[in-house]
């Protein structure tokens, strides 16, 4: 078989392929199969005990939060509760929801609240992400809808949380089964029930059809929600394209163009906050001379053609991003951040000030797919600056980093944990925590007071300095927004979300 | 007979030591077990109290011989990861595994047996050329690339078989040729080799001469002498193709303990990773063991030695 | 060689092992007849060819022929190959990578890593496995028996998952992959090695080389060794095939050659991405690695043929 005849016979497969039809998924029985699972399976489903992504978009179908952020306009809006008000600098008093009710039957009411709040705040229960909860001193029931909850310190970034990370879970069902009780048999009010949970290869779920009082999130438009967790993207497409599955959100820029062009299927790109970085050894713990020099990074920073690679790579509505924070969080002002244009000429001018007029030999680390790396490598090579790659499995590179400190150089990003809050991302790697690898005090200083001001002109003020320094010391290149990629079965209303959040339940197929 | 089976027993069970050992001390250079246990947002602080709580900062030696000291209770400990006990998720999943390995292993003998014999009683013929031709090519073809083949066109193109998972005997198919083709050549040249040898020996000829059908001399003569080899190399390839089901269990999304090593090896979980290596291993120790104490059982001058 | 069997303490495999690779079996015999060594001829023509495109690589380069295959550029990244109905750019052949480079020169250069990698992990792996086999073999006893439980527990070891767990420590490199297959992959030749110096050990010249006062090297560099130099040859060519798709089996899981590098193996990584849409960045490089292994496999079995018929 000539590779002619293999061409040829691909696109008559192909379309051959999406006009024949399969009933194992899709409109015929009111169901939506998902694959996901590229980066790992859910190893617990509970929300407090796992630390993945998909973690985040099972624990949105299943359970709800005290407040639901409108995701276009990140409003915040009543959910589980119905007003607030702030009591004192440290206590913010909720009026919850009447009549809501979890799946097995529980009512909802302020006992599950001050249960959850009073668990989960507790470091000894060994929630995983404690930056999500360390800032709560205690929950404390008024009367059967009122909860007010005390605050370690003033907080202002409060709400990024009680509307992301914490769910409310039922107090007698939580209190009688544990973690690993919610892991087997998850509990929650939201739109979606959960039939059975395989750990790590499949969770089922059906119609909540109790969620019928106006909740922000809607009701589930399909009755069942079959999830496969399948690591390989290219054995989701195969499913995909074979009728298997109905979406993915696992696939790249490239596999968008050519799905799209498949009949049967639509494929489409959504930009999110997660934020890449170029990060450096500024703070010279793997000993390699060049990188910190500030001249050598601000070589570096001229010499990347970030606008070509997310044109050419990235694509979709992704863009340049000069801040160490996603332009959308509160305090990123990108008008703050010191910009480097690309200019080739201008780096290798840089480099021979800084001593290194035939550049140098760099190590190079991503866990993330190669082609971003080699691009930035082939930049950095016109400048003279050889840089080795090595791509390592997340986990290792993260070892490497927090504890031989021997990365001089690394493609990483960031998500923020969905949370429009710079604080969930520039404070988290510059406040001299284990992922900070610039050690600058006062970049620290500033930083902590925008945390913990609770007044937003001081916090957008100290927040401005430290992206200054930041940016200024070229502690961080940062690169560009990363986008989600979707491809799905021709017939699903499919809306995408900037938060990297795909809200299944609220997918149905086109009547 | 019993001196020599202790004896062979007791090789077996240093083996497996060293090797466990080996891989131990192999893992615990790699990742630091206490980040992945502490997850992405511990403290420096956390991931000390995690070292001294797991032993880490214990030297390896002693951390192997606390860890041998359970394993030979059966107590593999907890997978950091999924903070699961290790004995329970293998043994969901090794079904799996063995299921497919024991398809494959019988699909490469009923592929590599008739061909290998009708090659042997033609030799030279056109079938005996092809049977030729397989074994060449089947040794050269990467086995992930076969199995990415076989999904675009059995899979995508044409539809005929499921792609991936493990719930209906469907999923089985292209994984068990995936893995299976792969032993056919090496199975493939002992039958025919076997063959060839037998019915040139003397008792068939007395057979043939006796006037026996050929048929009856070919399946109740020679070929069960020749097969006795054969099913005996089957045995060891069945270890090895536990290893093999690594890749084809990845790509097919077949969730058996092949798939679950590799998602061990990319989050440094360790105590999974340790306790499928020392399965695989036990595999092809007990395997060679069985077939050595057979071996020995049929020809008594072995374990006199 | 029946008494490989009887010597070692799970012998069955060892013995099947010896046999399976030396054994100018009826089968090999009468393949010769069919083929009358085309075998052979087949596989060093093509391995001729594979070595020298991967020598000539440079100089193709440098007389314009092919492109550097590390010079990229994004806006040229996935240009199609010669046939395809939407050809662009007639300076690539067969087209371009996803980050631009010409694909027909990575194939061409990706020949120097497959053969490297074949070649260093058989030198390393041959090495350790005649050393082992040949002092077994040659000094019987005890030595032989610690050989063997050496080996045992190399064949033992399931190969890929500690390879890969090796990868994961040490860090994913060309260097560390060599090394990690070449520590790995020396099984065969202990064994074969040590069956034949038992052979040999026994011959009259050798015998005779021993009553003479000959002191043991020179015993086992001068009579033995040149004794056993086919079979060797024979294995290293198993090997060097073997170790080159287990190369390609953990590039293409992630766990070999980094980026850039153009290996075949990384090649089928990076082509998967587009295997349900342009099959040929599948192809291409997975056809090169068969044609390269089954070369390699034709001329080991052809060898097989030539040379022990002429030592019988």
């Amino acid at each position: 078989m000539t590779l002619k005849r293999i061409a040829t016979l691909a696109a008559a497969g192909l379309i051959g392929a999406s006009v024949a039809s399969t009933a194992q998924a899709g409109p015929d029985d009111d169901s939506l199969v998902i694959a996901w699972g590229s980066t790992g399976p859910i190893e617990h489903v509970d929300n407090y005990v796992n630390t993945n992504r998909t973690g985040i978009w099972f624990s949105r179908m299943v359970w709800d939060q005290l407040i639901y952020r409108e995701p276009k306009t990140f409003e915040f809006k009543p959910l589980l509760a119905t007003s607030w008000e702030l009591l004192n600098d440290t206590t913010w008093q909720f009026k919850l929801r009447q009549g809501v009710k979890f799946h097995n039957g529980e009512p909802f009411d302020a006992d599950d609240v001050v249960f959850t709040l009073n668990w989960i705040s507790n470091p000894d229960n060994g929630v995983k992400v404690q930056r999500n909860v360390n800032w709560i001193e205690k929950a404390e029931k008024i009367d059967q809808y009122t909860v007010n909850v005390h605050m370690k310190r003033p907080f202002p970034q409060a709400f990024e949380f009680l509307s992301g990370p914490i769910t409310i879970y039922p107090n007698e069902y939580y209190a009688k089964v544990g973690p690993d009780g919610m892991h087997k048999a998850p509990v929650g009010t939201g739109p979606m029930k959960v039939v059975s949970i395989k750990t790590a290869e499949e969770y089922v779920f059906e119609r909540n059809e109790d969620y019928t009082w106006g909740s922000p999130k809607g009701e589930a438009k399909v009755a069942k929600i079959i999830v496969r967790e399948i690591a390989d993207v290219q054995t989701q497409i195969a499913e995909l394209l074979a009728g298997g599955i109905d979406i993915t959100a696992d696939i790249t820029a490239d596999h968008v163009d050519q799905i799209g062009g498949v009949p049967g299927f639509v494929a489409l790109q959504a930009g999110t906050m997660r934020t890449g970085y170029l990060g450096f050894d500024a703070a010279n713990r793997s000993g390699h001379e060049p990188i910190n020099k500030l001249k050598v990074r601000q070589a570096m920073a001229h010499a990347i053609d970030r606008a070509s690679l997310v044109k050419n790579l990235i694509r979709g509505d992704a863009g340049v991003i000069h801040t160490p924070c996603f332009p959308t969080q509160f305090g990123c002002d990108v008008d703050a951040a010191v910009k480097y244009e690309f200019d080739p000429e201008k780096a290798k001018a840089l480099l021979a000030e800084a001593g290194y007029p035939d550049g140098f030999e760099i190590e190079f680390y991503t866990f993330r797919p190669a082609d971003w790396a080699e691009a930035i490598m082939g930049d950095l090579a016109k400048v003279g600056i050889k840089a080795t790659l090595t791509k390592m499995p997340y986990f290792a590179l993260r070892d490497k980093q927090r504890n031989e400190g021997t990365t001089p150089m690394f493609l990483m990003d960031w998500g923020s944990y969905s949370m429009n809050d710079m604080s969930a991302i520039t404070s988290h790697f510059f406040k001299k925590g284990p992922d900070d690898f610039a050690l600058d005090d006062e970049v620290a200083a500033w930083l902590e007071e925008g945390d913990t001001s609770s007044d937003p002109a001081v916090r957008k003020a100290a927040y401005s300095k430290a992206i200054k320094k930041i940016t200024g010391e070229v502690y961080w290149l940062p690169m560009f927004n990363h986008v989600r990629n979707y491809a799905y079965r021709d017939g699903l209303v499919f809306i995408p979300y900037q938060d990297e959040i795909p809200r299944f339940w609220q997918y149905g197929w086109a009547k | 007979m019993l001196a020599y089976t202790l004896k062979r027993t007791v090789v077996a069970f240093l083996i497996l030591v060293v090797v466990s050992a080996l891989t131990f001390s192999l893992s615990h250079l790699s990742a630091d077990p206490a980040l992945t246990i502490g997850g992405e947002q511990a403290s420096d602080e956390d991931i000390e109290a995690i070292r001294k709580l797991y032993g880490f900062d214990r030297p390896v030696y002693e951390q192997y011989f606390s860890w041998l000291g359970r394993a030979l209770a059966g107590d593999f400990g907890e997978s950091y990861h999924y903070k699961q006990p290790v004995v329970e998720m293998i043994s969901e999943r090794i079904g799996r595994t063995m299921l497919l390995g024991t398809l494959a292993i019988l699909f490469a003998l009923i592929v590599s047996i008739p061909l290998g014999t009708l090659a042997a009683m033609r030799p030279n013929s056109l079938l005996d050329r092809f049977a030729l031709l397989i074994a060449v090519f089947g040794q050269a073809l990467p086995t992930f690339w076969f199995a990415l083949m076989m999904i675009i066109v059995l899979g995508v193109w044409w539809r005929w078989l499921p792609i991936s998972g493990h719930d209906q005997w469907l999923n089985y198919v292209m994984p068990t040729i995936a893995l299976g083709y792969y032993a056919t050549p090496a199975l493939m040249r002992l039958t025919r080799a076997g063959m060839i040898e037998v019915l040139g020996s003397d008792y068939i000829r007395t057979a043939r001469a006796k006037g026996l059908p050929p048929f009856v001399v070919l399946f109740k003569h020679a070929l069960r002498n020749a097969i006795i080899p054969v099913v005996a190399l089957a045995a060891v390839w069945f270890g090895f193709m536990l290893g093999g089901s690594i890749v084809i269990e990845t790509i097919f999304n077949l969730k058996g303990i092949g798939w679950l090593s590799y998602d061990a090896l990319l989050r440094s979980d360790l105590p999974v990773v340790q306790a499928i290596v020392l399965i695989f291993a036990s595999f092809y120790v007990v395997l060679t063991l069985a077939a050595d104490l057979l071996n020995a059982y049929l020809d008594p001058r072995i374990s006199v030695r | 060689m029946t008494d490989t069997t009887t010597s070692s303490p799970l012998g069955l495999r060892t013995q099947q092992t010896a046999e399976e690779i030396l054994e100018p079996s009826p089968f090999s015999k009468l393949r010769k007849r069919i083929f009358k060594n085309y075998s052979f001829l087949f596989g060093a023509v093509v391995l001729i060819f594979i070595i020298a495109m991967a020598l000539l690589a440079p100089v193709f380069e440098a007389l314009g022929w092919i492109h550097d295959p590390y010079d990229q550029e994004l806006a040229r990244r996935l240009q199609n190959p010669f046939w395809h109905e939407k050809k662009v750019d007639e300076a690539h052949l067969l087209g371009t990578d996803k980050v631009g480079r010409d694909y027909l020169s990575r194939l061409i250069y990706g020949s120097q890593i497959s053969l490297l990698i074949g070649f260093s992990t058989m030198l390393i792996s041959g090495f350790i496995g005649t050393v082992l086999g040949v002092t077994a073999g040659y000094f019987g006893g005890r030595v032989d028996m610690v050989v063997n439980f050496i080996i045992n527990t190399r064949l033992a070891m399931p190969v890929f998952l500690v390879a890969m767990a090796a990868v994961v420590a040490f860090g994913a490199s060309l260097t560390v992959v060599i090394l990690v297959l070449g520590l790995f992959l020396w099984d065969r030749f202990a064994v074969v090695m040590r069956s034949i110096t038992q052979q040999a050990r026994d011959l009259d010249y050798v015998k005779a080389a021993r009553a003479l006062g000959c002191s043991t090297p020179h015993i086992i560099v001068r009579e033995i060794f040149p004794n056993v130099l086919s079979s060797l040859t024979v294995v290293a060519t198993v090997e060097m095939a073997n170790a080159i798709l287990l190369e390609a089996a953990l590039s293409f899981l992630g766990f070999g050659v980094q980026a850039p590098t153009p290996s075949w193996g990384l090649m089928l990584n990076e082509g998967r991405e587009y295997m349900f849409f342009s099959a040929w960045m599948l192809a291409l490089p997975g056809a090169c690695l068969f044609m390269l292994v089954l070369a390699i496999n034709m001329f080991g079995d052809g060898l097989r043929d030539v040379t022990l018929e002429r030592e019988r």
